[in-house]
Order: C-alpha cells, then sequence, then structure tokens
C-alpha cells in the first residue's frame, strides 16, 4: 500500500524553499560559480561570508581527495587553528592518507619514519591500536593493492576523509554540515522504514530514491 | 660361520649408505650379514610379515624405528658419542643426511640455504613446506629486528614471508614489531628481556613439529612411550593405594594387597544403640557418627587412634545423618523427621536448631561456601537457609522421597536427591534444569566423589551402579557381592585418588573394590551385625571407618601397621557386645 499520490497535491511547496535546499547543497559541495549564477538567476540574497570560505574549503577538499594529505592539513590549519586537535580521528585519518601515499609510491623507508613519528603516538590509546595496526600491515606487502588491506588505498577511502574533513570545517564555522537535500532523503527513508517495519506489509514500502524518482 | 664375513663384519657395517637402508627394509640383505655374525649381542631380529625387521617378542616393533628413537634420546640425555657410536654400527642413520644439513643450517642461521633445502627433504605437502618456510624466515626477520636491522627486516618481510600468503595476520604482527621496536628499549638494554626470536633451537623444535616424525623424530619420544607404559601398569595395578609406591622400569608395577586397609585396628563403642552414619571431616582430622540412641559423636584422630572429643545430644529422635562444613568447623546432624542441629566442633556446643513447624527433616547438607545449609523434607520438598535460620528458597513438588541422601556439588550449582524411587535428581539450581538419573531398580543411597564428577548409587538389588554426572549422565560401571535386603547400606569412595570403592553389608563385612575394574578385592570380616556405613579417610588411604548395628564403629588400617605395634588384636575400649573375631 503506497501514499495515495493525491494527498501530495494538498501539500503547498514554497519556492523559497526548494531555491534555499539548492543553495545549501551547492555551498556545502563548494560549486562557487554554480552558486553564483544561481543567485543571479533566481534573484536570492547573496550569502557573502560563505563565498571565501568555500573557496578555501574546496581546495581542502582536492587535496585530500588527490592524497595529498599535509598540503591538506596545512591549509586546515590555517582555517581553523585547534580542528585538528579537537578531532584526532580525523587528524588520524589525514595522516594515514599520506602515509597511504607514502607506501603506493614504494617509498618503504620514508613511510616508515613517518608512521613512527606521526601515527605511532596515537598508538598509545587502544582505540588507534587496531587502525594502527591496519595500516602497519600495508607496509609487508610489495603490491599492497594486493593485500588484505588494500580498502585503504582506494579512492572511496579518501573521499570518505575528504567528507569528514569538510563537515569538520564546516562544523568548527556553526554551519549545517550536512545539506538540506542529504537530510530530506534520510528523513523520509528513515519514516518510511519506521512505518514499514510498525505496519508489515501493510504499510508502505520502504523508500527507494531511484524507484521514486521513476514515478 | 664364514670365514670371510668373521673378518669384516665392522666395515661391512659401515658401508650401508642410505640406500642400503631401503634395501634392508625389504629384507633381502639381511640374511646375509646377520647370519653369520660373531658374539651375537644385538637383539635377535626376526621377520615380520611386512619383510622389514622386527624386534621384541610380539612382532610388531620396527627395527629401524627402534635404534632411532634410541639414538635420539641418547643424544637427548647428552651422550653425542654415543649416540653417534650407534648410528654408525647399527647403521641406521638417526636423520637422512638432507635432514643433517638441514638442521645444521638451522643452528648456524643460514637460514636462505635451509629454505631451499627443506625444498629437498621430500616433503608432499606443501602446504608444510610453505609453514615451515614461514617459521624459518619469521626466525631470520626477528633476529634482524633484534640487531636493529630493520631496513632488512622489512626487505624480508616483503619480498620473502609476505608472498606464501599463509598466516596473515601473523604477517600484520610482524609490521607492527617493525613500526614499534622502540617501546620496550627505553628503560632497560635492548638485548635483555625484550629479544624476539626465540633461540634457534627451539625453532628446530617447533620445525620438528611441524615435520612429519619419520623425517624428524619428535623431541622425548622414547621417554613418552615409557611413560605410557607405566601409566597403564599404575591404573591396571587393583591395590595402589600409596603414594610413595615407586614405579620401576625393571618390573612390572603390583601393588600387594597389604596397601589395602584390611585389619581392624580400634573398635569404637560409645554408642548405645545402632550405628547408622558415620563420615570423615574433609581434612580427615575428626570423625563423626550418629546413631540410633539419638546421638552423634565427634572423635579425633590422632597418630596413635580414634579417640572421642564430644558426645552432642539434644535430639529427640534417632539421627539419620551429619555432615561436615567446608571447613570442619562445625557439623550438621539431622534427626530422622525432625530437626536439624549445627554444631561447633571445638568446644561441642549446638549453636544453632532448625526446623520448619509442621514438618520434619530427613536430610541435611552444606553448601561449598560454608555460608547456608540444605534440607529435604518430608513433605519432599527442599528448603535452604542462611546460617542465622534465614529461609532462603525452598524448592516443593516431588524433589526428594522421605527418607532420602542429599548432596550439592562442589561448585554450589547443583544439588543432588532423590526424586522417586526409581530416580535421583539433578536440579540445576541456576538455571532451573533438572536432570535425571534413571535406574531400574529402586535407589536406597548414593554418594557423591570428591571431584563431584561421579556418583555411586546403591540399589535395592545389591548392585552399586557408578554414574558419570559430568555433561552426559552415563553409567560406567557396577559392582556386586555385598548383601542388602531389608535396611540402607551405604557405599563410599576412597583411597589414593578415589580409586576404591567401599560398602557396608547386612552379612556383617566391609566389602572393597576397586574402582577401574570393578574386581573386589576386600571383604572384610570383625563386625557382628550388618554394616550400614562406611567413610573413607579423605587425608588418609591407608584408614577406613565403618559402622554397624553392633553398636560399635571399627577402623580398619594395613595388617603391617598392627603387626608393628605388636598388638595381639584390634584395641577397644570396653565390652563388645558379641564376638568381633579377628
Amino acid at each position: 500500500m503506497d501514499v495515495d499520490p493525491r494527498l501530495y497535491e494538498l501539500i503547498a511547496v514554497n519556492d523559497n524553499d526548494i531555491h534555499n535546499i539548492v543553495m545549501s547543497y551547492l555551498v556545502h559541495n563548494c560549486f562557487k560559480e554554480t552558486v553564483e549564477s544561481f543567485i543571479s538567476c533566481t534573484g536570492m540574497k547573496q550569502p557573502s561570508d560563505r563565498l571565501e570560505d568555500m573557496e578555501t574549503r574546496k581546495r581542502i577538499y582536492q587535496f585530500a581527495l588527490e592524497g595529498n594529505a599535509l598540503k591538506a592539513i596545512e591549509l586546515t590549519e590555517q582555517l581553523a587553528a585547534n580542528l585538528l586537535e579537537k578531532n584526532k580521528d580525523l587528524h588520524f585519518d589525514l595522516l594515514s592518507l599520506y602515509f597511504v601515499e607514502q607506501v603506493c609510491s614504494r617509498k618503504c623507508t620514508e613511510a616508515l619514519e613517518f608512521a613512527q613519528m606521526k601515527l605511532t603516538p596515537f598508538g598509545k590509546e587502544q582505540k588507534y591500536v587496531e587502525k594502527l595496526e591496519d595500516f602497519m600491515a600495508l607496509l609487508a606487502y610489495e603490491e599492497p593493492e594486493k593485500s588484505p588491506m588494500f580498502h585503504l588505498l582506494s579512492l572511496e577511502y579518501r573521499q570518505h576523509v575528504a567528507d569528514s574533513l569538510n563537515r569538520a570545517i564546516l562544523a568548527h564555522a556553526n554551519h549545517p554540515t550536512y545539506t538540506a537535500m542529504e537530510r530530506l532523503i534520510q528523513q523520509t527513508t528513515v519514516v518510511r522504514h519506521c512505518l514499514n517495519q510498525e505496519r508489515g506489509k501493510d504499510g508502505p514500502h520502504p523508500f527507494s530514491l531511484k524507484d521514486f524518482l521513476k514515478s | 660361520m664364514g670365514g670371510v664375513e668373521d673378518e669384516e663384519p665392522a666395515s661391512k657395517r659401515m658401508k650401508l649408505s642410505s640406500e642400503e637402508l631401503r634395501r634392508l627394509s625389504n629384507g633381502s640383505t639381511i640374511k646375509e650379514t646377520v647370519a653369520g655374525s660373531p658374539g651375537d649381542l644385538m637383539a635377535r631380529p626376526l621377520q615380520s610379515e611386512g619383510g622389514e625387521e622386527v624386534v621384541g617378542s610380539k612382532g610388531v616393533i620396527k627395527k629401524v624405528e627402534f635404534v632411532r628413537i634410541i639414538a635420539k634420546a641418547l643424544y637427548s640425555l647428552g651422550y653425542i658419542k654415543s649416540g653417534a657410536h650407534l648410528e654408525e654400527e647399527s647403521g641406521i642413520p638417526l636423520h637422512s643426511s638432507v635432514v643433517n644439513v638441514f638442521m645444521r643450517q638451522i643452528l648456524e642461521g643460514n637460514w636462505d640455504e635451509s629454505v631451499i633445502t627443506l625444498r629437498n627433504i621430500g616433503l608432499t605437502d606443501e602446504k608444510t613446506i610453505k609453514s615451515a618456510s614461514f617459521l624459518i624466515l619469521e626466525q631470520k626477520f626477528l633476529e634482524f629486528l633484534d640487531e636493529e636491522k630493520v631496513m632488512d627486516a622489512l626487505k624480508t618481510l616483503r619480498t620473502e614471508i609476505a608472498p606464501l600468503s599463509v598466516n596473515n595476520s601473523r604477517v600484520r604482527e610482524l609490521s607492527s614489531y617493525i613500526v614499534s621496536p622502540s617501546y620496550h628499549s627505553s628503560v632497560r638494554s635492548p638485548k635483555q628481556d625484550t629479544l624476539r626470536a626465540r633461540s634457534r633451537s627451539k625453532l628446530l623444535e617447533e620445525l620438528q613439529k611441524l615435520l612429519p616424525p619419520t623425517v624428524m623424530i619428535p623431541e622425548g619420544r622414547l621417554e613418552h612411550l615409557v611413560e605410557q607404559a607405566l601409566v597403564l601398569q599404575r591404573d591396571a595395578c587393583i591395590f595402589h593405594n600409596s603414594l610413595d609406591k615407586e614405579m620401576s622400569l625393571y618390573s612390572d608395577h603390583q601393588c600387594g594387597r597389604d596397601q589395602i586397609p584390611s585389619q581392624a585396628l580400634q573398635i569404637l563403642q560409645a554408642h548405645t544403640d545402632e550405628v547408622w552414619f558415620l563420615k570423615f571431616s574433609h581434612n580427615g582430622k575428626y570423625l563423626a557418627s550418629s546413631s540410633n540412641d539419638q546421638s552423634a559423636i565427634i572423635w579425633e584422630v590422632y597418630e596413635t587412634g580414634v579417640s572421642l572429643k564430644h558426645k552432642l545430644s539434644g535430639h529427640q529422635k534417632p539421627l539419620s545423618s551429619v555432615s561436615w562444613s567446608p571447613d570442619d568447623h562445625q557439623l550438621l546432624t539431622c534427626g530422622s523427621e525432625e530437626v536439624i542441629r549445627r554444631w561447633d566442633v571445638s568446644s561441642g556446643e549446638c549453636l544453632h536448631v532448625y526446623e520448619k513447624t509442621g514438618f520434619g527433616m530427613v536430610s541435611c547438607g552444606w553448601s561449598p561456601d560454608g555460608k547456608w545449609i540444605f534440607s529435604g523434607l518430608n513433605d519432599k520438598s527442599i528448603c535452604m537457609w542462611e546460617l542465622d535460620g534465614k529461609e532462603l528458597e525452598c524448592w516443593k513438588g516431588q524433589r526428594s522421597l522421605k527418607i532420602s541422601d542429599m548432596e550439592i556439588t562442589g561448585d554450589g550449582k547443583q544439588i543432588i536427591s532423590i526424586c522417586r524411587e526409581t530416580a535421583i535428581l539433578l536440579l540445576d539450581r541456576e538455571a532451573k534444569v533438572e536432570r535425571f538419573i534413571e535406574e531400574d531398580q529402586p535407589i536406597t543411597s548414593f554418594s557423591l566423589s570428591r571431584d563431584s564428577r561421579f556418583l555411586l548409587v546403591n540399589l535395592l538389588n545389591q548392585e552399586i551402579h557408578l554414574w558419570n554426572i559430568e555433561g552426559d549422565l552415563k553409567l560406567v560401571s557396577k559392582y556386586r557381592g555385598h548383601k542388602r535386603s531389608r535396611f540402607i547400606i551405604r557405599s563410599c569412595f576412597g583411597g589414593l585418588d578415589e580409586a576404591f570403592i567401599a560398602s557396608g553389608s547386612e552379612d556383617s563385612l566391609v566389602y572393597i573394590w576397586h574402582r577401574g575394574t570393578g574386581e573386589l578385592i576386600e571383604s572384610l570380616p570383625g563386625h557382628s551385625g550388618a554394616v550400614n556405613c562406611v567413610s573413607w579417610n579423605p587425608a588418609n588411604p591407608h584408614m577406613l571407618a565403618s559402622a554397624s548395628d553392633d553398636r560399635t564403629i571399627r577402623i580398619w588400617g594395613l595388617s603391617n601397621l598392627s603387626k608393628s605395634t605388636k598388638q595381639k588384636g584390634p584395641q577397644s575400649n570396653g565390652i563388645h557386645y558379641c564376638n568381633g573375631g579377628s
């Protein structure tokens, strides 16, 4: 049983709200030029302070995605001084990106020295020990891509770290860490799931964005 | 016989190489070399059906294997020259030359060569070869780390160990060693406690375990076989009851009957009526007995004998049983369908009386921590009290019979009682699970072993059944011979490691069986009335006590002992009620 589509007609959606949703997405992902053209098309007010920080965040994100962690860290420190100190998990993840880059370039000695200096201090806390061991294990393989820990070398992993960094920077500046769009989709999915659980086969099906977009 | 052979037996033997060994094992060359050998001091070799040379009267010991394990034992003992001489004289090398090379390479640390040699040994299982290579290369890695050659270690890890693709979790560990070798070297010198690599001879032992035993004889093999034989002998010895009876290799172990208590050393007469129950304390220093005369007696056990310590009066009914507290400082006595009394052993004072209005107790026992007691009531329920008398719990329903035994296991988890004529209930207090021992015959009494793993059950039909109550309930042995027709007769475990079963009997004899074999080894005359209960001193495997309708308690001991104390007959402390016999 699905919701009667006619019920949708009863809800009025404000244009302004939609514009805000789109804007939040663009700002979060640092699409600066698109933001500027969107503003001129819709006549929205310009969120002036956000433009600068977008540029910086974009650069940081790019560096992190490429695996150039040291540059990303440098810029982050410039932008938000204590951020990494307060987010040790994030700090570790970023440093590990650098380590992984060294391993991939087969620079074992440098990787080893870097690990001994920068990563092992984290090992004093129990929660980092296993992560640390995961990364160290990469050293044992001449072809780390073929090791059991190959997922640490993947683009998905770097994306995940870059995303976390982005959110942390936004949080630091008291901006929302999730886009409205993400939240809306998450909300719908969770609500539908709860209803589905409660009402069993009588309730609405779990939310599928793909199906929704097709309908 | 032949002149030529006589002159050159030694050189003939030295010529044997590993190829000739192979020929030896299918028997063809043997007859030629051995038939004429002078001064035949060696074991006369026979032919087994398989064609290999054998020694020993049963034809099951292969000569080659026998000599090899002897040589190995000689080397283990440090007799290097003898070992080498044996190899030479017998022509049977302990290890093939390849293996010898391999072992030397390991001990000298020639890792790369040893890995190559490993492949030449002739192993068929690729997995074994890889595991062995892993061990060797791991040692190489760890020794590099100990010498602080970190980059060499890393190279070994990357290029030699990881490609083996075995034991990935160990590879992970080794990686972490590279990164943090400096954790330990802060205070102490790096060489001391913190060497990662074990000794090379330990490595060799590990490799020995990995490789098939025909390639490398396992360490201590001969010693293991001899120990096996000794243990078997000891288990088969039905009179084995003394710790100091050492086992010798010169002759098969067999204790004599003289290790079993068989002489009545003392007759204790202080009860004025039938003695129904008795039990030694856990530490063997005291004995408690209870009687139809409504009293219980605490006896003290001395080097020289047993003497009366306290007479406990107060019950208004005959006493069915007693129970020692786990620390032996207190005693519970139970009147038949009456009350339970708790006594202090040193003063003989009654500390508490447990009763339940309208009901009578039939059995009693202590929790293993000594903090509470439990009892069976004549309404078939089981109750628990704290020491001060506060009732803790009560299980109603068919849990026990009117006259019944009750025990609790050493971990405090299970309560055991007779719940139906032919069944014993094992109730798990926490899990609330019930298990049942079902018999075909009515059960009269039972007794729990010291380790709480076995239960001895007395049946109406004069059989005693031994049950294993750990895990699945299983009947292990049956013991017969004693007589029981009208009364409750009790039996017990006893002797060294509780290797014996003793029981009372209506024919006035005390019966003793060897627990493992079920063989009846003693039936001791002396009492003039039915023997109701026996108890074996847990601290002294040579002391047994029996309680009888003839109002006496007999203390049994080794018959040597009474000879040495120069007593003609057993000591007694008063008038015999009837002729005690010898």
